[in-house]
């Protein structure tokens, strides 16, 4: 079933087009990357999807629904959740209080402490370090804090906005691994990453952006082992 | 009640809360980061928090009784006489740390800089003026009525206000409120029924007589009105209070960090960005139709910009996002110029290199503000470990997180 679809998406931001005509869907249960380089209009699209920008043109539609002209707190609510570039924890709040914001739209008490449970079992880093700031953690436990948090509103689909940017190439490794687990857990994720080896390898299927058009697409092992992809953004020739 | 930003522990679990509380101070003094950096911010909180209830509350009583008392006792210290006369000055004072506990909603927990906050002031005094003035035009009614229709109407220019510019963010919406604050003393000028420069003389004050057949509140006797707003302080310190502790003070938390990070949390950042700018509104408002009651008089000539960025001021020096910091705050940015009058004519140069100076040093002002553990997610932890230590400090927290930290490191 399609969980998410763009159809003929332009994003603008005043005369500068930063996303051009794009279409592209997500099925429930998947993984799907959006790989490309600085520019590619990748952070536009998350931000597009999570309601934090308005499409020019053309229609977003999640589970079923119209959402292009939804606000970004309503879309939380019906199930999309992102973890945004740069992390975007907040910075004064305690580990358990950023995730206890990620829950803001949910009055279900017994679901939110299930829902605390699952996220320390992801990330025990969290449990160890909840009465903690967040702005001060290192840039792999903020990490894990944003996506933490953004899995608190228990959404169907979660926008992951560059996880392995900034991290140490062994927190990259348990980034994805974790991420592989969340999806196993039923909730979709759709992710957007510059480092292309770890996103293509563990997606079902991903779209290669270019200037804010989608140039290429397939499963993340075809896109893989395409000679013009690997020359451009797996840095091998 | 709570007058500190520091949260006070539930009563099953101070003792066993408190003796944590002098064993973190103990073992780990440099490990004070609860005001979020430098070690010297979070002493104050974490000794306050240390206190029993019991403790918490008689301190409460005494400071809430001396302050009550200050224009009785009239301390030769601290007394701004013979140059002012001291019970107007603590009625003044009074009157700013109102406004700054009011404008500390709006910038300390919202994070929203408006530069405009004399606007509200003033049309809470001119609201006042208008409907008890033998001056005005309007219809007339009883003073005391004038406090909440002046809130109401505050409140009503805030959303007024906060629709159309809280679109903005930062520096534009500093701009924004600027102007409006300027537009405001402006009307006032050109509106024939506002006076202009003429004003509004004889605005009402609250009924009663003394012994003697005077009325208690006049222009002259400051002491009545300080107690009256001394009273009002309190009663809007314990909704404020309450306020910040709810989901609507963790909002403002969020925006104020990162508001787009709020925004997809599911906080309508919008809708509480313009009750934080209300709800600031009517508190200036308050103030004003106190102020204007007090004075007697009013014109255009009192809400200039410069009072305007004296509110600020006053927020950011005792520290923006706690209600403390904005009382003492304020009541410091009145103080100083009634006490100190030789220096009266420079209180802008000394404000200014002031806040300079506490911007280098304490940027955080002279009560940095910390936030509480949020209600929820504690509750929500403790259900799901069984735990019970409802009660557990911020600051200790905190401590306890640092220490950890360190143990790690080391």
């Amino acid at each position: 079933m399609t969980l998410l679809e763009l159809d003929n998406v332009s994003v603008h931001y005043g005369r500068i087009q930063a996303i051009k005509d794009m279409s592209f869907t997500v099925e429930e249960g998947e993984i799907v990357s959006l790989i490309g380089a600085n520019g590619a209009g990748k952070t536009t699209t998350m931000k597009t999807i999570s309601g934090l920008l308005n499409p020019s043109a053309g229609s977003i539609r999640f589970a079923g629904k119209d959402i292009t002209k939804m606000k970004a707190h309503i879309r939380v609510v019906q199930g999309i959740s992102q973890a945004p570039e740069g992390r975007g924890v907040f910075p004064g709040m305690t580990v358990l209080e950023n995730l206890d914001m990620g829950a803001f739209g949910r009055k279900d008490r017994s679901g939110m402490a299930a829902d605390i449970a699952r996220v320390f079992a992801l990330f025990p880093r969290l449990e160890e370090r909840q009465k903690q700031l967040g702005g001060t953690m290192s840039g792999g436990e903020q990490q894990m804090l944003a996506i933490g948090r953004a899995l608190m509103s228990n959404p169907k689909l979660l926008l992951l906005d560059e996880p392995s940017m900034g991290l140490a190439p062994q927190f990259i490794r348990q980034i994805f691994k974790i991420i592989t687990e969340i999806n196993s857990q039923g909730t979709t994720v759709l992710l957007v990453e510059q480092n292309a080896n770890q996103a293509l390898a563990r997606a079902h299927r991903a779209f290669v952006l270019e200037t804010g058009e989608i140039t290429h697409s397939g499963t993340g092992k075809e896109l893989l082992a395409n000679p013009a992809i690997k020359e451009a953004y797996l840095g091998v020739g | 009640m709570s007058m500190t930003d520091g949260p006070t522990p539930l009563s099953s679990a101070k003792a066993a809360q408190s003796a944590a509380n002098r064993e973190g101070l103990s073992t780990a003094p440099g490990a004070s980061i609860a005001g979020r950096k430098g070690k010297k911010p979070g002493s104050l909180g974490q000794r306050w928090n240390a206190l029993s209830r019991q403790q918490q509350w008689s301190f409460l009583i005494i400071v809430v009784v001396l302050a009550y008392l200050l224009p009785v006792i009239n301390p030769p210290i601290l007394t701004t006489e013979p140059g002012n006369n001291f019970g107007l000055a603590c009625f003044d004072m009074a009157r700013f740390a109102l406004i700054a506990v009011g404008l500390n909603v709006v910038i300390g927990y919202a994070g929203l800089l408006d530069l405009g906050y004399v606007a509200f002031f003033a049309v809470g005094a001119y609201v006042s003026a208008m409907l008890t003035s033998p001056d005005s035009a309007f219809l007339k009614i009883p003073y005391l009525w004038t406090i909440p229709v002046a809130m109401a109407v505050t409140m009503f220019f805030g959303v007024l206000l906060g629709i159309p510019t809280l679109r903005l963010r930062g520096d534009y919406l500093a701009i924004v409120t600027l102007g409006f604050g300027e537009i405001v003393r402006i009307l006032a000028t050109i509106i024939p029924a506002m006076k202009g420069q003429v004003g509004f003389q004889s605005v009402g004050h609250p009924p009663g007589t003394a012994a003697d057949g005077n009325p208690i509140f006049t222009n002259s006797n400051g002491v009545p009105w300080y107690w009256l707003i001394l009273t009002i302080i309190i009663i809007v310190l314990l909704l404020v209070g309450n306020l910040e502790r709810s989901r609507v003070g963790r909002a403002w938390v969020a925006i104020r960090e990162d508001e787009d990070a709020a925004e997809i949390m599911g906080v309508p950042t919008f809708k509480y960005k313009v009750w934080a700018f209300a709800i600031g509104a009517s508190i200036g408002g308050l103030s004003g139709a106190l102020f204007s009651g007090q004075v007697g008089f009013i014109s255009n000539q009192r809400f200039d910009v410069y009072t305007s960025i004296l509110f600020v001021a006053a927020v950011v020096l005792g520290g923006a996002g706690n209600k403390v910091g904005a009382i003492v705050g304020g009541a410091l940015v009145s103080y100083i110029p009634l006490r100190f009058t030789a220096i009266a004519e420079y209180k802008y140069l000394i404000f200014g290199i002031l806040l300079v100076l506490i911007m280098i040093f304490r940027s955080q002002g002279l009560f940095p503000a910390r936030q509480k553990l949020l209600a929820y997610g504690r509750d929500a932890v403790n259900w799901m470990l069984k735990r019970d230590d409802g009660g557990t400090g911020a600051g200790t927290n905190r401590t306890a997180g640092t220490a950890q930290e360190k143990g790690a490191q080391a």
